[in-house]
């Protein structure tokens, strides 16, 4: 059965919401920023592929991983 | 209906074009900062934050994310059918994406009522401040993108569209932003704290 990549990120992005849900709810240690990596992969894999934007020009895919780095850091260094 | 596709490997023309893409960076620039803001604050006020985030439902806001990924990805199908000339699967894809879109918002009204019964407004204190200013200016955000959707389907229904690709990728977009600013919005509000 020839699945399409869209289902594959879907199932993905599905299986990470589960995952942090999980995490939120488990006793685990740094679980914030946990929650907050998991988040950043799921950002990627709407913009990177149900936006097409790894088709895109090079500045626009490094803008926005420069983004998420920059939100990423910032509110792990104030959560920790 | 023109299915002609501009080369998205060009600087000036990415998917959705370059005018919404600055719109989507100066919204996920707002909403960042606002959400760094918020984290400052529950730094300095902790047990309020937390208390707080426990009067919260999280499976709610779970669903809630359920809802736009899976409407992001029937855009996304939706936006493949039409650039493959398909235009009966991207109306169905269409239709569905707006669907999912009206569950988010009947859902988020749910919660927002049972907010306000219970007292929860915006003045109860600093976290409610910020889980009402971001959660609404969100779905003031689907608000407008369902409104978008909609003239992209009446356009997309008529016989003789005028409609043209990047006007419907612009809308994806659109839509696909709303999607990001809930990643973003979810685990800030419904989880960390």
């Amino acid at each position: 059965m020839n699945i399409s990549l869209f289902v594959k990120v879907w199932i993905v992005l599905i299986l990470l919401t589960i995952l942090s849900a999980i995490v939120a709810n488990g006793n685990i240690v740094h679980a914030a920023s946990i929650i907050l990596i998991l988040s950043i992969f799921k950002f990627i894999g709407v913009t990177f592929y149900f936006m097409d934007l790894r088709k895109a020009h090079i500045f626009w895919r490094t803008s926005i991983l420069v983004f998420l780095g920059l939100f990423l850091l910032i509110t792990i260094l104030f959560i920790e | 209906m023109q299915t002609q596709q501009l080369n998205s490997k060009n600087l000036y023309y990415p998917p959705g074009g370059i005018l919404l893409w600055i719109v989507i960076f100066l919204e996920l620039f707002t909403f960042g900062i606002a959400l760094i803001a918020m984290v400052v604050y529950g730094k300095n006020e902790s047990e309020i934050f937390h208390n707080s985030r426990l009067l919260l439902n999280p499976t709610i806001g779970a669903i809630n994310t359920l809802f736009l990924i899976t409407s992001g990805f029937f855009m996304a199908k939706s936006v493949h059918c039409l650039k493959e000339s398909n235009m009966h699967k991207s109306w169905v894809y269409l239709i569905l994406t707006m669907l999912g879109g009206f569950l988010f918002l009947i859902l988020k009204s749910i919660e927002y009522y049972g907010k306000i019964e219970a007292g929860l407004t915006i003045g109860y204190n600093t976290f409610f401040t910020f889980y009402w200013m971001l959660t609404l200016f969100h779905v003031i955000h689907v608000i407008v993108g369902l409104v978008i959707l909609i003239s992209v389907f009446v356009q997309l229904k008529k016989e003789k569209s005028n409609i043209k690709i990047e006007d419907f990728e612009a809308g994806a977009a659109f839509w696909h932003m709303c999607d990001l600013i809930w990643l973003l919005l979810f685990p800030v509000i419904y989880l960390i704290f």
